[in-house]
């Protein structure tokens, strides 16, 4: 199901003008895609953090223009805490896209009873799926790892009508003997006080 | 041993001034959960070590610990009791230069439970203050 999002066209560009628009509680945007030309909007800030947080992807647009989107690309903040801007690409219901999805991992491994540790090796895997039916994260069921196996992206479960673009043998996750402290500890040279320094050798052999 | 590099180009390092915010290395990019600075500063190689002892407690065993930053610049002083002049000081310890939103450590396969109690231990140790941020899904 889509979120609605009420937005605006925008005709306010560059910096000052923006980051006034922000303020206001509203969050520039470009819609683009189809071939059609692209249209620069504004998104109310509330109705979009709320989207997102919920993992909504597709999006119906009403107010300023008409149109089913997804969420391509979102810019935040250098603290991640503000959206700054969002990409926005025109679908319709009957396509596919690619698009990639995170991975969660599900159970509980038998290989952690025996000392391991599941160590996630991909947080996420690129998947072709109808828009329609994309899927806030894919589920990785561990329940069969055991000490010493890995398990691979042909083992997640995609929805119906999905493919997997990335690589069915990349391995996803794995259960290993965790490191120790000793294994960690590079055995270094005794009594390194300071690094060695580019080029000095050679212009005191020189001298 | 404390974190240093291997070679560098020049012994000693001006100081510098930390301008702006981070615009790289701001995001949980290995892990599950991130220890993000909110202030700039230096941060020593000491310290850093002394946050991944505070630290490997706590996720030993059951997930992995990433530091994310690494002391690249040395940091020179001049004994005590020394006259003026004489040149610049020889270089005292190492230390790594962050901005504010730069992403110190980082834990994966541990709860977020678990990840905030090691963060909360491993932020005392820190000379900046810092927050916990969550992996943000594709």
């Amino acid at each position: 199901m889509a979120e609605v999002l009420h937005v605006a066209l925008r005709e306010l560009f560059g910096k000052r003008r923006v980051r006034r628009l922000r303020a206001g509680g509203q969050i520039p945007a470009v819609l683009y895609g189809h071939g059609k030309e692209s249209v620069s909007l504004s998104l109310p800030t509330t109705e979009f953090s709320m989207a997102i947080r919920r993992g909504t992807r597709l999006v119906e647009l009403t107010g300023g223009t008409t149109d089913t989107a997804l969420i391509r690309e979102v810019q935040w903040d250098p603290f991640g805490v503000e959206v700054l801007h969002a990409d926005l690409v025109r679908v319709s219901a009957d396509e596919s896209i690619e698009t990639p999805l995170s991975i969660e991992l599900r159970g509980r491994a038998p290989g952690t009873t025996q000392g391991g540790v599941v160590e996630l090796l991909a947080h996420e895997v690129v998947v072709e799926c109808p828009v329609t039916a994309i899927p806030e994260k894919l589920e990785l069921n561990i329940n069969t790892l055991e000490l010493g196996q890995s398990l691979t992206a042909a083992e997640l479960v995609l929805p119906p009508g999905a493919k997997l673009v990335t690589a069915e043998d990349q391995v996803l996750a794995q259960c290993i003997v965790p490191f120790t402290e000793e294994e960690e500890d590079e055995p270094e040279a005794a009594d390194i006080s300071e690094p060695e320094v580019i080029g000095r050798k050679e212009e005191e052999e020189e001298a | 041993m404390a974190l240093m590099p291997k070679r560098v180009k020049h012994r000693k390092f001006q100081r510098g001034r930390i301008k702006g915010k981070a615009t790289r290395g701001n995001r949980v990019s290995f892990g599950d959960f991130g220890l993000q600075t909110l202030e700039g500063g230096w941060i020593s190689a000491q310290t850093i070590e002394a946050g991944r002892i505070a630290a490997q407690q706590y996720v030993r065993g059951e997930g992995r610990l990433y530091i994310r930053i690494f002391p690249h610049k040395s940091v020179s002083s001049t004994p005590l009791e020394t006259r003026m002049g004489k040149g610049k000081g020889e270089p005292d310890y190492w230390a790594a230069v962050v901005k504010p939103g730069t992403v110190l450590y980082e834990v994966g396969g541990v709860s977020e439970e678990a990840a905030r109690i090691c963060f909360a231990r491993l932020a005392h140790k820190m000379p900046v203050r810092c927050r916990l941020l969550k992996r943000r899904s594709a």
